[in-house]
């Protein structure tokens, strides 16, 4: 989290989406490998000819399309919905019990058998990726894995290899000369933009696309990794705590010398062998004295 | 006649306010048996979009806060020693426990997948990062302290005079104690909302939101004092303590002060973003600084309001009033995005946090008929500590008092709302 660490090496996913047929061959293939179900959807039930409206526990990742005119003439744009596997995750900083991991090898994994269920993750995830199985008793949240099984074995995930144009999968620092050496290479074909190298502090998920990137559908995003939020107030806790507790003894101890003072002065040393009793009598009386001295001061 | 006769006869003679709770708080038990029936879905208006609504917002995020009374008068009593408000800490504590462990019931209901709850204790899934982490460990340690607070009319009321005087030495170490750890969690609280920075507004998203979350959390549990204390004296028959409020309402507006000094300096010197772009948040904003906040400090700031009863439960009121709605602003309304479909918790989640709310009313009513807590007498149980060492011999002392220790004294009168 606040380590630092050398991303370069984790594996990302450069995404063309000039380069995108729309064939949504990643959507099936994301279903078939992760085993998720079929979704009853209407055609035109989201925006466009999206389908399924939107990402759930039954799907992990779906092609956006926005249409627009180009030279008078009407285009499709694409935008592939998924995980960002950011470097710094803000799933991992808040999970409760450590239920998100961010692999070595890049992708930012969930422990279904740690979970206790908060959806902490949710509210904290910039991209909205993390969805809950709202239909179950005891439910869990789904999320793209980066394909860690198949990671893990040296394969590459279902959705690139799917992917017959836009997807490219390598070490991430390799992808993001990739994508800079497009960007010089074809200045008019793409927006001179790498989406993914800052945002959210680094994402294993590197976007090049024609269009502006909140025309698109993409969350505008701070450029600061997320944890750090949260960290510079965190980290101030173990002070705080001894702070407070170091405080208040010294202030209970002030307050009762001044007391033990008192009382001495006042030639009661047997007062604290007192039996309570008599300590609540002549609290009393002290206080109806001072409550005396108040009226008279009003 | 049998137990359950005793106790079937014993709650006929409930007032029947006391059943209305008892109905209320039954309905709220069928729902949470809904919800582990059926789901979270099927429950609560929650979706994806949502994944927090009522249950987070008001039962965890409001409802912690609302129970730091406990805490607050506590270190005002204890530690700042000022003694004549001894009184008013034992409600406050019991309010204080059952705020907790009503919220742990709240968030029990609310996750996905409540047997696990306790892994948050195992070293091995710890995370000092998380937020939630912090708080779950803090709620858990706290409402253990006010447990063990709470020991103390229980004790009283059985007799039990060792852990009596056990508890009565760990006064102190126990309010000091408390106060760290509600330090800690009341200001986590907004650190929660810190992560959600490209989702908070920015009229209630700073990094000082952890401070103003703790500030408020002291004035609010002080004017939850007084709201207790002005209605158990209007309704069930306990003696004004119109005059020690008297003393909190003194206390309150500095605190008060220094929120609005940690809520509107960063706000005007360092806004996050566009203020008032959005017409519904400028005015949600407005009603919370306005009537729940300058309008009450105005309050406190005059001496014929803070003496007057019926005032102060006013203007404590309006303190509360302005919590609620900060933060129900912060963890809902202000994290609506513009253009979303808008979440409204529907009948069976009000239902449950109502029935939460009433559970409250109920136990802390009950409690109170069946166990000392408002008479603070600790002369009718011995705590003399036997005098072994003769140091108060050799201190010259003239006379020892040997009082016999007497049994402890139930409530003298039952109160009248529960008969």
């Amino acid at each position: 989290m606040s380590t630092v660490n050398d991303f370069g090496k984790n594996k990302a996913f450069l995404i063309d989406m000039t380069k995108c047929t729309g064939c949504r061959g990643c959507q099936v293939a994301c279903k078939q490998w992760n085993q998720l179900e079929a979704e009853n959807t209407e055609f035109f039930s989201g925006e466009g000819y999206e389908n399924p409206p939107a990402m759930s526990e039954f799907t992990f990742t779906r092609i956006k399309f926005r249409d627009y005119e180009r030279n008078g003439q009407s285009e499709f744009a694409f935008y592939k919905e998924m995980c960002m596997h950011c470097n710094d995750a803000a799933c991992v900083s808040v999970c409760p019990v450590a239920a998100f991991v961010k692999t070595p090898e890049g992708p930012v994994i969930y422990k279904t058998k740690t979970c206790i269920g908060c959806r902490f993750c949710m509210i904290a995830c910039p991209f909205g990726v993390p969805k809950y199985e709202w239909s179950k008793a005891f439910p869990l949240v789904r999320k793209c894995t980066g394909c860690y099984s198949r990671v893990k074995e040296g394969l590459k995930p279902a959705c690139v290899t799917t992917c017959p144009t836009a997807i490219t999968y390598g070490p991430r620092e390799e992808m993001i000369k990739e994508a800079e050496r497009r960007l010089s290479a074809y200045p008019d074909r793409y927006l001179p933009k790498v989406y993914g190298k800052d945002e959210a502090g680094g994402t294993c998920v590197i976007y090049l696309t024609a269009l502006p990137f909140d025309e698109l559908g993409f969350k505008p995003v701070t450029m600061r990794a997320l944890p750090s939020y949260t960290w510079q107030a965190l980290r101030l806790v173990p002070g705080i705590f001894i702070g407070v507790g170091a405080t208040l003894s010294a202030i209970s101890w002030f307050q009762h010398r001044k007391e033990r003072v008192q009382n001495e002065q006042a030639g009661m040393l047997s007062a604290m062998f007192q039996h309570p009793r008599e300590q609540e009598s002549q609290a009393q009386e002290d206080q109806t004295s001072q409550d005396v001295k108040e009226d008279q001061r009003s | 006649m049998t137990a359950a006769k005793a106790i079937i006869n014993e709650i006929q003679g409930y007032h029947r306010f006391i059943k209305f709770l008892i109905f209320l708080v039954v309905l709220a038990a069928l729902g949470g048996a809904i919800r582990f029936i059926f789901g979270l879905g099927a429950t609560t208006n929650l979706n994806d979009t949502y994944p927090w609504g009522l249950w987070i917002s008001f039962d965890v995020v409001t409802a912690v806060p609302l129970a730091a009374g406990a805490f607050t008068i506590g270190v005002v009593a204890h530690v700042f020693r000022i003694e004549k408000l001894e009184p008013l800490v034992r409600p406050a504590i019991v309010t204080g426990f059952l705020g907790y462990s009503l919220v742990c019931v709240g968030l029990l209901l609310d996750l996905g997948q409540p047997q696990r709850g306790v892994y948050v204790l195992f070293p091995w899934n710890w995370n000092v990062h998380s937020p939630m982490f912090e708080v779950s460990m803090c709620v858990m340690a706290y409402t253990t302290v006010l447990f063990l607070e709470f020991l103390h009319p229980v004790s009283e009321r059985f007799g039990w005079h060792i852990p009596l005087r056990l508890l009565r030495n760990l006064q102190v170490p126990f309010a000091i104690l408390a106060a760290m750890i509600s330090t800690l969690h009341q200001s986590t609280l907004g650190t929660f909302f810190l992560i959600a920075v490209d989702k908070l507004h920015a009229l209630w998203y700073t990094p000082l939101l952890p401070l103003q979350f703790w500030l408020s959390a002291i004035f609010t549990g002080l004017c939850i004092v007084m709201l207790e204390a002005s209605l158990c004296h209007r309704y069930m028959g306990q003696p004004d303590e119109s005059k020690l409020l008297a003393t909190l309402t003194r206390i309150v507006p500095w605190v008060m002060g220094a929120y609005m000094i940690f809520k509107f300096v960063p706000l005007i010197a360092a806004p996050q973003g566009p203020l008032f772009d959005r017409p519904v948040l400028t005015t949600l904003f407005i009603a919370e600084i306005t009537i729940g906040l300058f309008l009450p400090f105005w309050m406190f700031l005059q001496s014929r309001i803070r003496t007057d009863k019926s005032m102060q439960l006013q203007a404590a009121s309006l303190v509360i009033f302005g919590l609620v709605l900060n933060r129900f602003n912060v963890s809902m309304f202000a994290m609506i995005q513009p253009g979303q479909q808008i979440y409204y918790p529907n009948i069976l989640e009000s239902v449950v946090t109502l029935g939460i709310i009433a559970a409250h009313i109920l136990f802390f009513v009950l409690i109170a008929k069946y166990f000392p807590i408002f008479e603070h007498h600790p002369e009718a149980v011995d705590y003399s500590i036997p005098d072994r060492f003769h140091k108060i011999e050799k201190a010259g002392s003239v006379e020892v008092v040997e009082a016999p220790p007497q049994p402890a004294v139930p409530r003298a009168q039952p109160s009248p709302v529960a008969d």
